[in-house]
This record gives structure tokens, sequence and C-alpha cells, in this order.
């Protein structure tokens, strides 16, 4: 018996042997070299052994020979076991549908999964994969190599740099990586750069066209700045004039500043009351005993019942009431007056652009009025004054 | 003429220093405890019974006996005895 399961993948017998001389039959075995195991007595003195059954046929000459009969005691391995199995059909045709059921499911494409954040949207690389056939329930016999599918994919979507199909068992990751693509530019035709104010230029930066005026230049609004024609008479080229000038630009304001500022604020004193909402109707459940303020302000807050993700027709609403308080102040004129030239500077710059700066600032005229100071001051701005015109 | 072959072997056998079996085609035998015992090289099965196994050897007989004898397996050289086993006796031929 040389390893069991050997043993049992070809099946073995254990015998009797009846009747004949069991020494001239275990002679005639070991000179067929038949292996015999266990042999060993029965009770009635009968010889008792297992063999395989190949070696089982070959003892039947053996067995004429020697004038004896054999008894089969029990049978054990794998060939009996599948004769059993094949009595019972249901049993065996069920073991080979399932193995049938397991090779056609992984045979089936179960996932696809898409990797690489790409800006491409998701339901377009998927679009494109169904079209070349990769989509989940598909037969993957069906299916061409990963190779070849990745190269077609590319093809469908061109806005990818690559893409790549691997299939693992059962699911298909795609990994797409986009291409980086150059900023788009708007488009730009040949164009001067005038001045948009009247100013002296304190410095000019010219990237593309060919400047025509230097520092401490004193420009008029509309002169050409930077001008986008290179060259001069017939070799003359039209370009896309870029660049930064400065100057010095006046602006002069016209500021009237209250005496007396009005402004509102909280005392602090606050009431609450509280609703029920049954439809459009509003039923108020506290708050009956609040004061009534001369000025106030309310703040509103709705809760709606939800049901899932519908509103229903119920609710609750509250009122926060904060009493308010309207305070005057007073201004000497000066104050008044740095106040008005505060809020001046403020907007000047906002204006002006970010690059703006406020080189000084000239109160030309200054009186008091109706409780107003009335005030006229000339700002000296250094801003870019430049501003595009197109040729032609 | 055998006789003249076998004195040879003996010989070279004891000048050489080697195993008597090897040269001389004898059975050897290995016993484990009193459990398990292993006969190389030995000539048929003559009788077998759980009590006894008797075995041909060139020379003579070989008997084992003792209690619930088995045979772990036969082959033609060598016989794989199991069981309880009591003596081993050799009777060599006059």
């Amino acid at each position: 018996m040389k390893g069991t399961w050997v043993a049992m993948l070809r099946g073995y017998v254990w015998v009797k042997l009846i009747g004949g001389e069991p020494e001239k039959f275990l002679n005639a075995v070991t000179t067929e070299r038949i292996t015999l195991w266990n042999i060993s007595f029965t009770r009635e003195g009968n010889l008792m052994f297992g063999v395989s059954i190949p070696d089982f046929f070959r003892l039947r000459p053996l067995l004429r020979a020697n004038g004896s009969r054999t008894r089969i005691i029990s049978r054990h391995g794998l060939p009996f076991r599948m004769a059993r199995l094949s009595r019972r059909k249901t049993f065996a045709v069920g073991m080979l549908a399932f193995i049938a059921a397991l090779f056609i499911l992984s045979t089936l494409v179960w996932n696809v999964k898409i990797e690489g954040n790409s800006t491409i949207p998701e339901e377009k690389i998927r679009a494109a994969a169904r079209a070349e056939g990769i989509y989940a329930y598909q037969w993957s016999f069906r299916m061409q190599d990963a190779a070849s599918l990745s190269l077609r994919l590319a093809r469908h979507l061109p806005e990818a740099a690559w893409i790549g199909v691997d299939k693992t068992g059962t699911s298909i990751t795609i990994t797409v990586i986009d291409s980086t693509k150059p900023e788009q530019k708007p488009l730009e035709g040949p164009r001067h750069l005038i001045a948009k104010a009247d100013a002296v230029i304190t410095r000019v930066v010219a990237e593309n066209g060919r400047p025509k005026v230097e520092r401490n230049d004193r420009v008029r609004k509309g002169d050409v700045l930077i001008s986008g024609v290179l060259g001069d008479g017939a070799h003359s080229k039209l370009v896309v004039s870029k660049g930064k000038v400065m100057g010095l630009v006046w602006h002069e304001y016209r500021i009237a500043s209250p005496l007396v500022t009005k402004s509102k604020s909280f005392t602090g004193v606050s009431q609450n009351r509280n609703y029920l909402l049954i439809g459009n109707r509003a039923l108020q459940i506290s708050g009956y005993r609040g004061q009534s303020y001369a000025d106030s302000q309310t703040r509103t807050t709705l809760h709606r019942a939800q049901l899932w993700n519908r509103l229903l027709p119920f609710g609750t609403m509250k009122e926060h009431e904060l009493e308010v308080v309207e305070t005057e102040k007073k201004l000497t004129p000066a104050e008044a007056k740095e106040a008005g030239l505060k809020q001046a500077r403020e907007e000047l710059l906002a204006r002006c652009g970010k690059d703006a700066m406020i080189k000084a600032e000239n109160i030309l005229h200054e009186h008091t009025e109706n409780g107003k100071v009335l005030l006229t001051v000339l700002f000296e701005v250094e801003q870019s004054i430049e501003v595009e015109r197109p040729i032609g | 003429m055998m006789r003249v072959s076998r004195r040879l072997r003996k010989w070279t056998a004891t000048i050489l220093d080697l195993p008597q079996d090897v040269v001389l085609d004898l059975p050897r035998v290995t016993m484990i405890g009193g459990l398990q015992l292993t006969v190389e090289n030995h000539r048929g099965v003559l009788h077998f019974s759980p009590q006894s196994l008797r075995l041909a050897m060139d020379n003579g007989e070989m008997e084992v006996t003792g209690q619930d004898l088995v045979i772990r397996n036969i082959g033609a050289e060598e016989v794989f005895v199991e069981g309880k086993i009591l003596g081993v006796q050799l009777h060599p031929k006059k």
C-alpha cells in the first residue's frame, strides 16, 4: 500500500480467500508481483487481505490454479464512489451544474472600475468602454486583449493622454490619465495702448509694441502710449501691444460730510415668541406677555416638519425680537472733514484699480453750511492709465 | 563447483570486510521490538497462520512465531510482518 491517497484513487477491496492453500496462493502472488497488504486470518481461518482493483483482476488465474474463490468484504476508493454517484443522477447533475456555473460566472466581467482622477466625466469613459464592449456582465472572451482595447479606447477619448485597461480575474480597471492642455488665451487683435486720462507718466513697462512716451511726459486722454505698429512706412507690422503705463492723474472731489450721524444699535433687550404652523396659519404658543418696543428688529426662523425629503404643512416658527435704539452722534467740523476725506480716499482707490496709490491731496475749498462740511479736494493718484484700442 | 564458488565468495567477504548478506545472498532480518519484522531475501511462504509464519530460505527455513501475525506487505524479496512476535527460529538444512 504505497501512499494511502494513491490507493484511494485507484480503489481497493478487502477480500477473503475461501478454499485452497493460502501458502501456495501467497507464493504465487509474490512471484506475479501483485501487492497485497494487511494479510491476516479471520476467526474462521480464512486469509483476508487488501488488494487494489487492477491487481484484483490479475488474481483470477492464480485463484483458478489454486482452486479457491474470493469474497469481497468491502470496497473503498474513488471508482466505487463514482459508481455510487452515477446511481444518484440528480446529485451528479447538480455537481456538474455547479462546476459549470462556477466556470461560466468566472468568465463574466463583474465590475468595471475607472481610476485616475480625470476631468473626463466618468459617464463618457463608461460610454466609450461600452462601445468597445467593456461593461459589467459581459463575457470576457468576447473582449479583445487589454492592449488593443486600451488603444481603441484612446481613439474614443482623444482628451486622455494615456488609457490603460487591466483585467484581473472578473474585474476590469480602466486607468485614464489626462493630457495637460495649455490654458486657452482669448484671441487678441493688433492694438495700441492709449491713455484713459490726462496724466504725467511715471513708469512705462512695454512687453510688446513700441513705447511712444517716456517718464515725466505729459499725456492727454487718448494719446497713444504703446504703439502696436512696428517698423515704418512700407516695412511695418501690426502687433498686439502689451504693457503697463503708470501715471499721475488728478481727481477733483466734492465732499459733503454731515456734522450729525445717526446709527442704530441693539440695546440688548429681546423677547422670543413661538408659533405653531398649520398650513399657512401661525398659532402663537408662547411670548404673550412681551412688551412692545418703540423700534425693533425681528428675526424669524422657520422649521417645517419633514418626512424623508417631503415637506409637511406643519411646523414651528420662532421670532426673536430685538430692541433697537437710534443714537445720534455730533461731530466737530474737523472730525466731519476727516470722515469725509477717508470715505473719499476709499472710493477713489476702489475706482482707480488695485495698483493705484494716492500721492498727494490738496483741499481747495472748505466751508460749513446747513449742518454739513462741504469740501473740494484735489487728489493726485498714481495709477495705471493704459487702455486698449484696436488698430484699424 | 557450487561449493567452490561459495567458498570463494565467503573468502572475499572476509578479506574485504563486506557484510555477509550482500555477498552471500542471505536473508536479512530486521526486527523492531516485538512488533514489526522485516525479512529480506526470502524464497517464499511455506506456511502462514496467526501463530506462525514459515519462510523458505536458500539454506533451510525460518520460522516466526507469535500471536495475531499479519503480513503487512509481501513482495518477491521481502516480507513485512506485524503482530506480537514471540520468536524467530532458524532451521538450517542439514
